[in-house]
């Protein structure tokens, strides 16, 4: 299909599924927070500017944590630290779920036998214990979690994004590369690897989806970069100093809450258009897929 | 064959949840001891530095450690909680109860909610309540559970005080009987509502998905055709074939239900084995940390297996074509 077709396909897409606009604007609402940080917030973040426990105010309107830093400041520069983490180790994990799923449905046989082995064995580990062993035996910091995260997400998409290539094997243009004698490690990488690499993307999106979750969950759970506060480690020290048992809930608990379903929910939204948005060319069989949820992907 | 293959994959995956125990104390920087016996290993009398090398095996080559290590699973022992100054198999016991009673309720809630909402949103497809659950069910996905946690003790908890804040059961009393149960119900609510609403949609959109391609099947039809009453096509017939793919649902549940109770746990000071992973973490406790990682990922093996054999009952085509 040319450029331009595909382009009109996914502006009638987008017209027509309302949704994903929703999810697109989080994102890059989302997204302009971060990058907009230093900009919008009105104190520094590390900066003591206050009383502590303060209430809004026209100073703090988000009023002041338990040191008497400013609680809006810590909030858009927390959106870098969970964007980053969340796309970074998406990204890893993608990579290393697209390698693993393209050779294992592409080379088949034993390969494929052991590499799925292995994907079965990464799911039915219950994910958050495992990443908690993990994390406190390697220490807090940025790094650390984000290997911990991709290194526990990967089998999902690998799995995915195998069945793509299984259903992309016995199309014609591969088998005509083949018997025009094309090596293995050409045709993996000229013709398989470009094959799925729309859906790789969607996966990716996803990925990233479920990784600011992860990562909001271990942060809570102390395990999150003490020198770089996300939304979760927010939430961590307002747990930590019980400031759900006061009133202090509706400005220290409420938003980073509300940012991280958000943020999960805009990549959500984006992930599932853009799976729905390449089906098509999937010609995959049995309609539509419902979206996969949390525990599905 | 399919059995045989089946039990080698849950095998592997135990060797490998023994081996990443046995190898994260000794794959860390320093000595294995301090992972063993605490940070403060160095104040110990030298005798019990010995009785501790010894018992781990930690002057003999890796492979026989590891034999040591199993052989003194297998015995039971798990190690010493050093914060504790408990055995960590004592201390597991003590919690897994309450998990499984947490986990349980949770999985069983969001199962059945999931599988009702789930039908009547597809039954009237397009409709408000379709539209109001579906919005509903992918807000409640992405919400962080720990946070709903939160929330919900401030709201009902705190503010309107009519459920204990934290706890599985009101500390300093003795209740018996009745009083007893209706106060450990009454502390397990607020922790599974919380567990069930970030786990039911899951099920509510396979069972959404399922049953829309059901009805739109050709013995629906018929049925329908017969002019046997709606209910009846519904339940009856839709409701029964498009219940298969929640048991997969229902397996990818299991684990993460255990997942979200390590949080919400946490956050409700819940005395289970997800709290402990938090306290141990939080003391360095890490012979306790191992033992608590070791019995959950256990639990949720055994829970796979189980439901394994379980669904060839449930779908008769299963247990032909194997």
């Amino acid at each position: 299909m040319e450029v331009g077709g595909r382009l009109r396909r996914a502006v009638r897409f987008f017209q027509e599924n309302p949704l994903s606009w929703v999810g697109l604007i989080l994102l890059i609402g989302l997204g302009g927070v971060a990058l907009l940080a230093p900009y919008l917030s009105p104190y520094d973040p590390k900066e003591v500017v206050g009383r502590p426990f303060q209430k809004p105010s026209p100073e703090h309107p988000l009023g002041t944590n338990d040191i008497g830093q400013d609680i809006l400041s810590e909030l858009l520069y927390g959106a870098r630290t969970s964007l980053l983490i969340g796309f970074t180790a998406a990204a890893i994990a993608i990579l290393l779920g697209t390698l693993v799923g393209v050779v294992a449905g592409y080379a088949g046989g034993w390969v494929d036998a052991a590499l799925m082995r292995l994907v079965d064995v990464v799911l039915v580990i219950p994910f958050l214990p495992l990443m908690i062993l993990l994390a406190a035996y390697l220490g807090p910091g940025l790094i650390n979690i984000i290997g911990v995260i991709a290194a526990l997400i990967w089998a999902r998409p690998a799995r995915v994004i195998r069945s793509q290539v299984l259903s992309l094997k016995h199309s014609a243009y591969i088998e005509a590369a083949e018997a025009l004698g094309a090596g293995f490690g050409r045709v993996l990488f000229r013709h398989v690897l470009p094959g799925v690499l729309p859906l790789a993307l969607a996966q990716f999106i996803l990925a990233a989806s479920s990784s600011i979750l992860i990562e909001s969950s271990l942060a809570f759970l102390g395990l999150g970069d003490p020198l770089r506060k996300s939304w979760g480690t927010i939430l961590y020290y307002a747990q930590a100093r019980g400031a759900f048992l006061t009133g202090a809930w509706l400005w220290w608990v409420l938003p980073p809450g509300l940012l991280i379903t958000l943020s999960v929910l805009g990549f959500a939204l984006t992930g599932y258009a853009l799976e729905r948005l390449i089906q098509p060319q999937l010609a995959r069989h049995g309609g539509p897929q419902p979206p996969r949820t949390r525990s599905q992907r | 064959m399919f059995w045989t293959a089946k039990l080698g994959q849950y095998l592997l995956v135990l060797l490998i949840i023994l081996a990443i125990n046995f190898f994260l104390p000794r794959a860390m920087p320093g000595s294995p001891l301090r992972f063993l016996a605490g940070e403060d290993v160095g104040f110990l009398p030298p005798e019990t530095i010995q009785e501790l090398l010894a018992k781990n095996g930690l002057d003999k080559p890796l492979p026989q450690q590891f034999w040591l290590y199993l052989k003194n699973l297998l015995k039971g022992d798990l190690g010493y909680s050093y914060q504790m100054k408990r055995p960590v198999l004592e201390v597991l016991w003590e919690r897994l109860p309450w998990t499984l009673l947490l986990t349980g309720t949770s999985l069983i809630l969001a199962t059945i909610i999931g599988v009702v909402v789930g039908t009547l949103a597809a039954w009237r497809r397009g409709r408000r309540f379709d539209a109001i659950s579906l919005t509903t069910f992918i807000l409640l996905d992405s919400t962080p559970s720990f946070w709903l946690g939160m929330i919900l003790i401030a709201v009902f908890a705190v503010n309107a005080k009519l459920l204990p804040i934290f706890g599985a059961q009101t500390p300093w009393v003795t209740l018996t009987g009745w009083a007893y149960i209706a106060d450990i119900l009454k502390h397990l609510i607020l922790p599974v509502t919380t567990l069930t609403l970030t786990t039911i949609s899951g099920t509510f959109m396979i069972m959404r998905y399922s049953m829309l391609q059901t009805l739109g099947a050709d013995y629906i039809t018929t049925a329908r055709s017969k002019g046997l009453p709606e209910r009846v096509v519904l339940y009856r017939h839709a409701m029964r074939n498009a219940l298969l793919p929640v048991a997969t649902v229902f397996m990818l549940n299991l684990g993460f239900v255990v997942s979200g109770a390590t949080v919400v746990e946490t956050v409700f000071s819940y005395p289970g084995l997800g709290r402990l992973l938090f306290e141990a973490v939080l003391n360095r406790d890490y012979p306790l940390l191992q033992g608590a990682f070791l019995l959950i990922t256990l639990s949720v093996l055994a829970a796979n297996v189980v439901a394994d054999l379980l669904y060839p009952l449930l779908d008769p085509r299963v247990r032909s074509s194997r």
